[in-house]
């Protein structure tokens, strides 16, 4: 099996990718002198995988499934996993986000043997009543750290309030209810679907020698048949279900998040797409921005105020968030401000800085093993690649910027979640 | 990568650089140690935050802000630490290194410049700081002093400390309180300014592959050669007589409890890495003596994990449980503590731990802030060693002085934070 190489000279950079012959793809990104590395394999079964069709047959899983399957899947016949990697000195792990799983280590030592354990149990599927049921009492201990957590609860909050029908709404743990309803049988189901090893992607990065990879790979993966998995995901509205949501916690400075949803697509974003979005976000809010200095000026928000933006299949959103106890006075400060972006567009100063600021970051995500890994295989799941930003970062033009911007932030389009201090309310 | 290169530019001001071209970025940042000290703790604090707000040169928040974002973005910000006894201001800075830069350009020189402007050259009005500026931070760090209480976990370990060391002057916040902050004349940021750079011990440290000697001289050539008045503190470990328990009621879900301890202060390098492996091996890692025993076959909470503090002597274990289940819990746990104090630590415990601590210690030397923080926080303690002397320390340690030292281990405090 040969490797394909993959490389940027300006950065210095290059990384391996090959398709496995069990079905997986592989990528590997040695990096010179460093001393450690870091591996992660997933797959796009996260909380929105709610509905799929595994072949041919529709198949809908209760809530918190793909976050339940990874933590039995992270115990098998002979242990957990975490045992296993305590004999390499691996530091592990496993998490579940709203659209994949991942499971990761990090190593300084006997890297081959961790990668062994790694391969071993995404492949050892051991669920029984007994294990399934166990599991419940430790996942109803997180949801309940989760609902004390402020941040998380403003997200989700903010989330049910924008979507009316796509899954992003669902907690990514499920709720206490909806994870009893789980079965070894959904559990295998899911696994047969998703774990099959042409639905995965393995990266590396950091003290690595690609060949070293392909002999635990011919090793240790067993030759999958491509199996026909398709999530399902309904229809989504454009426009979000609430206006306002809020919910009152023990904090004792608010909460803010203002979401602007977009008109929901089916794909994924393209390098040049996320790039202008970037360039937008750091032009319109960062810290530079006439926006983010009005806010602060009114005393409205603190260095804890943030936008972020995220997108994938059926769903894309800028959020602001942040500490402020002038949640309704910071929105409309917000709204204001993106309907007078959208007149005027993004100013060549504002673009030229901005842009200079991305490609800053950009450089620095290459000087983290665990960054560069995760960047690779999220790359594979989007059809997006590493260096391909770098390599069309000059050609961006601010045209294309403002022409990415009509479709973002619409002021009519917005959702405010709020968390009120209890003081606040009594 | 080549070791840490330690120069003094004059008494108590040292230049400390780590010379290491693997990074596409560089850092650079100025450390100034200080005795905690309640009249000046929340002055320091406050004073950090309004030095990177603004400067001469960069007048306002956005014109300062927008000349980082065209230096590639770099990053220019105020930390506030605690290490044992010592509050530690830094301001600290990064960027990409000049070989990445677009068009040739060297962010390095300019960010040293900048860095020295931000410290030595702000903008001060007869002898005063901007009010406004003054005022805006205030603000801000009251906000987030206030916002230590959103986050339950960090607030009850917290809360813990505060308790157990009310008599100590490490119960003083990082940040001073939130009443000190409120009460800070503007008068006292100037003087906490000229104090910190009279009186304080002062590192700089560099990392990365930018020029050092061009830094060095520049930053040289604003200390003056005079003697410095920086005390040097001398830590003990009060007796406990006994055990303090507090009970704080929330609207919470999962409960919350803390036990602090009191332990020797490592007096050599290798105690201070015994008293790590120790703590790891109780709980600091997933095969732990308390995650294995208390959380995976008692299921009695979500996270239950151990954490040294070899500056001050302390360690707390801190849990998240159901409510009925913390005094389970409890027991659980003080069992856990008994057995490593009695020397019951098996083989794959041991061996687990070491290798766990291995792995954490090499790959501090994988990123420029990890080593930047290992130099800085032992900076004023007795034991100074790399992370790669470490890792081979922690492989010739025995289980019997682990035990010697766990024998030390008294616990002082029990906090529960109760969901209502």
């Amino acid at each position: 099996m040969i490797f394909e190489e993959i490389r940027n000279d300006r950065l210095g950079e290059k990384y391996y990718t090959v398709k496995h012959s069990s079905g997986l793809r592989i990528l590997v990104c040695p990096k010179e002198g460093f001393r450690s590395t870091y591996a992660v394999i997933g797959t796009l079964f996260g909380s929105i995988n709610k509905e799929f069709i595994h072949n041919g047959k529709r198949v809908t899983v209760p809530d918190g499934t793909a976050h339940y399957l990874e933590h039995k899947l992270f115990e098998s016949e002979d242990g957990d996993a975490f045992k296993r990697y305590s004999k390499t000195g691996a530091s592990a792990n496993a998490y579940t986000g709203f659209d994949k799983t991942c499971y990761l280590f990090s190593s300084t030592e006997q890297f081959e043997e961790s990668l062994e354990i790694l391969f071993d149990l995404i492949q050892s599927p051991y669920f029984t009543p007994e294990t399934v049921a166990k599991e419940q009492g430790i996942i109803g201990q997180e949801i309940k750290m989760y609902d004390d957590s402020p941040e998380w609860r403003i997200n989700m909050n903010l989330l049910q309030a924008m979507y009316q029908k796509h899954p992003l709404r669902i907690d990514i743990a499920g709720t206490v209810e909806s994870i009893a309803e789980i079965t070894p049988e959904i559990l295998y189901e899911c696994y047969n679907s998703f774990y099959n090893l042409n639905n995965m992607v393995f990266a590396v990065a950091g003290d690595v020698d690609p060949e070293k990879v392909l002999e635990v790979a011919d090793r240790m993966l067993k030759p999958n048949a491509p199996v026909q998995t398709e999530s399902i995901f309904p229809e989504e509205p454009y426009e979000v279900g609430e206006k306002y949501v809020e919910q009152i916690l023990p904090v004792s400075v608010p909460l803010f998040a203002l979401g602007f949803k977009d008109k929901a697509e089916l794909r994924y974003a393209t390098d040049k797409e996320l790039l202008c979005t970037c360039i937008i976000q750091e032009a319109f809010a960062g810290e530079g921005s006439a926006l983010y200095r009005d806010l602060l000026d009114k005393k409205y928000i603190n260095s804890s105020f943030y936008l972020e933006y995220s997108s994938g299949l059926g769903y894309g959103y800028f959020s602001f968030q942040g500490e402020t106890r002038y949640a309704k006075e910071v929105s409309e400060t917000i709204k204001e401000a993106v309907k007078k972006l959208h007149e005027t567009g993004i100013s060549p100063e504002d673009f030229e800085n901005a842009r200079r600021c991305i490609y800053g970051r950009m450089i620095r995500s290459l000087d983290r093993p665990s960054s560069i890994a995760s960047d690779m295989m999220e790359n594979v799941f989007t059809n997006r690649s590493l260096y391909n930003c770098f390599d069309i970062f000059s050609e961006i033009t601010l045209d294309e910027v403002n022409e990415r911007l009509k479709h973002h932030l619409d002021p009519d389009n917005c959702c405010l979640s709020v968390i009120k201090a209890i003081t606040d309310v009594t | 990568m080549s070791e840490i290169e330690k120069r003094e530019i004059c008494e108590g001001v040292e230049f400390w650089c780590v010379r290491d071209d693997r990074f596409k970025a560089s850092r650079l940042s100025v450390n100034l140690y200080t005795p905690l000290n309640r009249s000046t703790a929340a002055a320091n604090a406050l004073l950090s935050w309004v030095l990177t707000r603004s400067c001469r040169r960069y007048p306002d928040m956005t014109s300062l802000a927008r000349k980082l974002n065209d230096l590639y973005g770099a990053a220019l910000y105020p930390s506030i630490r605690k290490a044992g006894d010592y509050q530690i201001i830094s301001i600290s800075s990064s960027a990409i290194d000049d070989r990445y830069t677009l068009n040739g350009e060297s962010v390095s020189s300019e960010l040293a410049e900048l860095l020295c402007s931000i410290i030595f050259d702000p903008k001060l009005v007869n002898g005063h700081f901007d009010d406004e500026d003054v005022e805006q931070e205030r603000r801000q760090l009251l906000e987030e002093i206030d916002g230590e209480y959103n986050d339950k976990r960090a607030y009850a370990l917290k809360r813990c400390r505060e308790i157990m060391c009310r008599d100590e002057l490490y119960s003083i916040g990082r940040c001073g309180s939130r009443e000190d902050v409120e009460a800070l004349e503007h008068e006292s940021i100037a003087a906490a300014w000229k104090r910190l750079l009279d009186n304080s011990k002062i590192i700089i440290m560099m990392l990365g592959n930018a020029d050092s000697e061009k830094a060095f001289k520049s930053f040289s050539s604003f200390f003056a050669d005079k003697p410095r008045k920086f005390r040097k503190l001398t830590a003990t470990v009060p007796a406990v007589h006994e055990v303090r328990r507090v009970v704080e009621t929330d609207e919470i879900a999962q409960s919350k409890l803390v036990m602090g301890y009191r332990c020797k202060l490592p007096a050599t390098t290798r105690e201070h890495i015994i008293s790590k492996l120790m703590c790891t091996v109780l709980g600091g890692t997933p095969t732990s003596k308390l995650f294995e025993n208390v959380r995976e076959k008692q299921s009695l909470c979500y996270y239950c994990a151990s954490a040294i503090n070899n500056h001050k002597g302390i360690m707390s274990i801190d849990s998240g449980v159901e409510t009925k289940n913390i005094e389970k819990a409890e027991k659980a746990i003080t069992e856990q503590v008994e057995l490593l104090k009695n020397g019951v630590i098996s083989d794959d415990e041991l061996l687990s731990a070491k290798l766990a601590m291995k792995n954490a210690f090499v790959s501090i030397m994988d990123g420029l802030s990890g080593i930047e923080g290992f130099y800085l926080l032992d900076a004023v303690s007795s034991c100074s060693y790399t992370p790669a002397e470490g890792a081979e320390i922690v492989d010739s340690i025995t289980r019997e002085e682990i035990t010697s030292l766990a024998s030390y281990i008294k616990l002082d405090t029990v906090f529960s934070l109760v969901g209502n």
